[in-house]
């Protein structure tokens, strides 16, 4: 499962040939030789010359070759993407190329110009070819060092951002899993005992058997409406852990009451589907399945302030230092950590003769 | 007649059973059960000729109950389950009667017509080496204190000692007498942590301290609570060669 959804993260990263960061690469790049081709003009004009085209050739050229070497960059890049967490290797990666782009940088610069000037009729005048080749290389070394910086930065972010992805998809996916699990749980047991009190109730009491066959029919409706919505509302979530209640008070009639005290206010909020399920069950499991005295259930829903408060009771269980975490439980704990973080909380806390589970979330209201 | 025992914890279900099996001449319902730990004690108490035990049960599941139970003087268990593919797969393997909830009043009389007819074949036996195989019975011991069963962690047992048909358990607490042999203690309990050393005493391998040669290949074993037993010659092999020696 958690393999294929692997795959398809590696095939969404794929896809994009030239990525968002690299558009604003570009964006940043046209920018700055456009700055240089200005300053250029300008300063060619401050100086009294009168032939436009020649700073343009000479800072053009200068940004035809650079950007023959961006473009490579861009190309062969992801070789070294795998080194972005380790900067110094990254680095070392790309500086190796430097003597080589500083090599080629001048004769095909100079060469250019060369060429033009000799197409127009004219000469191209400058200093030495031992002056030209030191301070080209010493200017580009600088310019070569703050684009590699900046580059770094720029596959480091999109590296991040793409991780973060996969691991919000990965986590997506666990969630997702994780309630397919819970619904696979839910059904076949539930139902067919469901089922078996129905059949035992119609030999001796119809109207029971009859009410508990509707009850039965909602809930069956009601999940296979669910479809795969991860979050809920509380109403929704509420109504669900009715029918099944109504279901379980009539299978465990002599042994159960039912209490419910949800707030109005808090219906509206967004809530895992399916979370409260476990709780719900868990509090007939160990109460009602285990006591032979009447045992009393509450159920209670508030939202206090900016987080919503589920609070599960039963009483006729005695929470023992042998009682482990049940699969139920350790499921809701896993998808309110991977939904909310820290934000959300689970607690499993005895009162005297009651066991309290309760929940609390960060208020959201719920759009359906 | 057919002495039969009903356990479910569910109310509703107990009453179809019970009702549907009253209405048969030759069967009688001689009690019904809530929960695991209730059943295994009316089945000790009441040694029923069948009993209807439902998977399901808070405490101790109906499979643990029959895993618990001596081979040889077990009722007829008919397993009753609402949905379990695992148990329901070794029940089909070993041919042991059980019912799917919901059954109707036909497929119930299927099930006792079978019982009926069939000799002591040995489908007892089947459903509790099903049931052993199917839960982590090596584990857990179910002992008699008192008028009640309890579940100890068969990890505090020290060693076994057979007399007759019955078996002493000690642990190291206490210890307890149970109605069954030594045979079926310990193929319940496994050969990975207990071991024969001779024909009426068994041993948790992990209470071993010393082993001290004596004449005819005979050893001494000492267990760490300081109790000194004898390894006969027979089952030394098996024992050393288990231990590594």
């Amino acid at each position: 499962m958690a393999v294929t959804h692997l795959d398809l993260a590696a095939d969404k990263q794929a896809a994009p040939r030239v990525s968002r960061p690299d558009i604003a690469l570009y964006f940043l790049w046209a920018m700055f030789w456009l700055l240089m081709l200005a300053v250029g003009v300008q300063d060619y004009v401050r100086n009294g010359g009168t032939r436009i085209w020649q700073p343009l050739l000479w800072e053009g050229t200068s940004l035809a070759v650079a950007t023959f070497w961006l473009v490579l960059q861009r190309r062969i890049d992801r070789r070294y993407a795998v080194y972005l967490d380790r900067p110094l290797v990254w680095i070392g990666h790309h500086a190796k190329w430097a003597p080589l782009v500083v090599l080629s940088f001048v004769p095909a610069v100079y060469g250019i110009r060369h060429g033009v000037y000799a197409l127009v009729g004219d000469t191209y005048r400058h200093e030495s070819w031992s002056y030209v080749l030191l301070y080209e290389s010493i200017k580009l070394l600088i310019f070569y060092g703050l684009w590699m910086g900046l580059i770094f930065g720029f596959d480091a972010f999109a590296r991040t951002q793409d991780q973060r992805q996969r691991l919000l998809a990965l986590q997506k996916s666990l969630a997702e899993a994780q309630l397919a699990h819970l619904k696979a749980q839910l059904r076949p047991h539930f139902f067919f005992n469901a089922l078996n009190t129905i059949s035992a109730l119609m030999q001796v009491d119809v109207p029971r058997a009859d009410r508990l066959l509707s009850r039965l029919a909602d809930l069956l409706r009601a999940t296979l409406q669910w479809g795969d919505k991860e979050i809920t509302s509380l109403r929704e979530e509420i109504r669900m852990l009715e029918l099944y209640a109504q279901i379980m008070q009539e299978r465990f009639a002599d042994r159960v009451t039912l209490s419910w005290n949800v707030d109005d206010a808090a219906l509206g909020g967004a809530i895992p589907a399916l979370l409260l399920q476990p709780l719900l069950e868990n509090a007939f499991k160990h109460g009602v399945e285990r006591s032979r005295d009447t045992v009393r259930i509450e159920v209670e829903a508030r939202r206090n302030g900016e987080q919503l408060h589920i609070a599960i009771r039963n009483t006729g269980a005695i929470l023992g230092a042998d009682r482990q975490e049940g699969v139920g439980l350790r499921n809701c704990r896993e998808r309110l950590s991977v939904l909310y973080g820290d934000a959300a909380k689970l607690q499993l806390t005895p009162l005297g003769d009651t066991v309290e589970a309760s929940v609390t979330l960060p208020w959201q209201e719920h759009r359906a | 007649m057919m002495r039969v025992l009903v356990a479910d914890d569910e109310a509703p279900a107990r009453g179809k059973l019970q009702r549907w099996l009253s209405e048969q001449a030759d069967v009688e319902v001689v009690a019904e059960s809530e929960d695991g730990l209730s059943a295994a004690e009316a089945i000790e108490r009441l040694k029923p000729d069948v009993v209807f035990l439902d998977i399901q049960m808070p405490g101790l599941s109906g499979l643990e109950v029959a895993a618990q139970l001596e081979q040889e003087t077990a009722p007829l268990i008919v397993f009753v389950t609402a949905f379990d593919e695992h148990a329901i797969k070794a029940f089909e393997l070993n041919a042991i009667d059980y019912l799917l909830k919901p059954y109707d009043k036909d497929r119930l009389l299927k099930t006792l017509s079978r019982i009926r007819a069939r000799p002591a074949d040995g489908s007892a036996r089947a459903a509790v080496a099903t049931a052993r195989a199917q839960t982590q019975s090596h584990d857990r011991l179910l002992v008699p204190v008192g008028e009640t069963l309890q579940l100890i962690d068969s990890a505090t047992v020290e060693w076994l000692e057979a007399s007759d048909n019955y078996v002493q358990v000690h642990t190291t607490a206490r210890s307890y007498l149970l109605r069954r042999t030594l045979h079926d203690l310990l193929e319940q309990l496994g050969d990975r942590q207990f071991a024969r050393i001779h024909k009426s005493a068994a041993v948790n391998i992990a209470a071993v301290k010393a082993f001290t040669p004596l004449f005819k290949g005979d050893y001494e074993v000492q267990l760490r609570n300081g109790k000194v037993l004898r390894l006969s010659r027979r089952y030394k092999d098996q024992l050393f060669g288990r231990m590594g020696k």
